[in-house]
């Protein structure tokens, strides 16, 4: 595919946007980075530089006999993990690394891509699952795997709602942690023969930035080092705010015994 | 023996149910849960001869290369089958309980906790990276 002077910003503009989504969706750095070069290569460019770390890409192409360009992406990840997209990028970056579409097409298959998310029957039948079989893996009774769902469903109907507001995610898992704290001390107070730390732990799993962390541990140790500082303090800071949520429940809780 | 099925049970579930919240497709389900099942084998198989560190590694290094196999299987990336693979492993009994210590003012004891936290989460970084490095010895620049 020979790409004209005139479609190397609308082609700069599709890889971007893939780039974004992937690294919102929860694709790591090295991938990210290695898609779009291998994308970039395809399209016949002789140089292709990108760079990412968590909030920013910038991505130079420079085709033969011709001036390089750059451009960069600011990107604002709420990073709210989806295989979905992940996998209909990958489709889309094999298809086009084996044929180049034309780059107005890139950009709409990409965008259209960004119009689809996970589906959120699945994210709730997730949840369910999720939360009751850890309560269970942890130790916990089926009466406390019960209960977990229970809370677990209001996590994800919780995070959904606030994900559509402005709320930041310190603040938002501040208020959760602290609601489902609270709910989950008193429905054990009534019921005394539900375990509290089963059912928190069950539903801690579903907030838990575990594979944040992870991730950010895995970027440190495979040499992207600015991601992987970047995602470990933003994890760290979510999990502080998770577990001041807690704490300030059970503070509470337990000057009302 | 009883109690070690409920486990394996339970983290198949619970790896089936996070793939699910992840949005996977429905014909990866399985394997992905299957994932979460094998790599809570290796670890219950290591935990009581290497310790826990040494176990978590290891099942976190097999959650990659079971990933890497099945990624070629289907020709996805790996990462799909990764995440929900190594979910058993993440320590959120460890993070609860270091939690609820330090309300209760025993600090001595929510630094046990915290430490052993921290710890589980670099294993699995660690073994991820292990069998990660691997992988890219065979793949040429």
């Amino acid at each position: 595919m020979a790409i004209t002077r005139e479609q190397e910003p609308v082609l700069l503009d599709g890889l971007l946007d893939m780039a974004a989504l992937l690294l919102d969706a929860g694709a790591e750095i090295s991938r990210v980075e290695d898609t779009i070069s291998r994308l970039g290569r395809a399209y016949g460019a002789q140089r292709v530089e990108v760079f990412v770390i968590t909030s920013i890409i910038s991505l130079t192409m420079e085709f033969p006999g011709r001036e390089a360009i750059t451009e960069t992406r600011r990107v604002r990840s709420d990073s709210s993990t989806d295989f979905y997209r992940v996998e209909k990028l990958n489709a889309l970056s094999r298809r086009c690394c084996a044929a180049p579409l034309p780059p107005e097409e890139l950009r709409d298959q990409v965008a259209a891509v960004a119009a689809g998310r996970k589906p959120f029957r699945s994210v709730l039948i997730g949840s369910i699952l999720g939360s009751g079989a850890f309560t269970i893996f942890f130790g916990g009774t089926v009466w406390d795997a019960l209960a977990a769902i229970v809370f677990g469903v209001l996590i994800c109907l919780l995070q959904r709602y606030l994900g559509r507001t402005r709320i930041n995610t310190v603040a938002s898992n501040l208020l959760i942690s602290m609601l489902i704290g609270l709910g989950v001390g008193g429905l054990t107070m009534l019921l005394p023969m539900l375990h509290m730390d089963m059912i928190l732990i069950g539903d801690i799993m579903l907030l838990i930035p575990g594979m944040a962390m992870t991730n950010a541990v895995r970027n440190l140790l495979v040499g992207d080092t600015i991601s992987g500082v970047v995602r470990l303090a933003e994890s760290l800071v979510w999990a502080g705010a998770l577990a001041g949520g807690f704490m300030a429940a059970m503070l509470l809780l337990d000057t009302l015994r | 023996m009883r109690e070690i099925l409920i486990q394996l049970a339970a983290a198949f579930f619970g790896s089936l149910g996070f793939a699910a919240l992840f949005g996977m497709r429905r014909r990866y389900l399985l394997p992905a849960a299957l994932g979460g099942l094998l790599a809570w084998g290796v670890y219950l198989l290591l935990a009581e001869r290497t310790g826990v560190f040494a176990a978590c590694l290891a099942s976190a290094a097999f959650g990659v290369l079971y990933a890497e196999v099945l990624a070629r299987l289907y020709k996805t990336p790996a990462t799909l089958f990764l995440i929900p693979a190594v979910i058993p492993l993440v320590p959120g009994g460890a993070l609860y309980y270091s939690m609820d210590s330090a309300v209760r003012g025993d600090l001595a004891m929510a630094r046990v906790y915290g430490s052993q936290t921290l710890n589980t989460a670099l294993a699995i970084a660690a073994g991820m990276s292990f069998a990660l490095a691997i992988r890219e010895l065979r793949t040429k620049r």
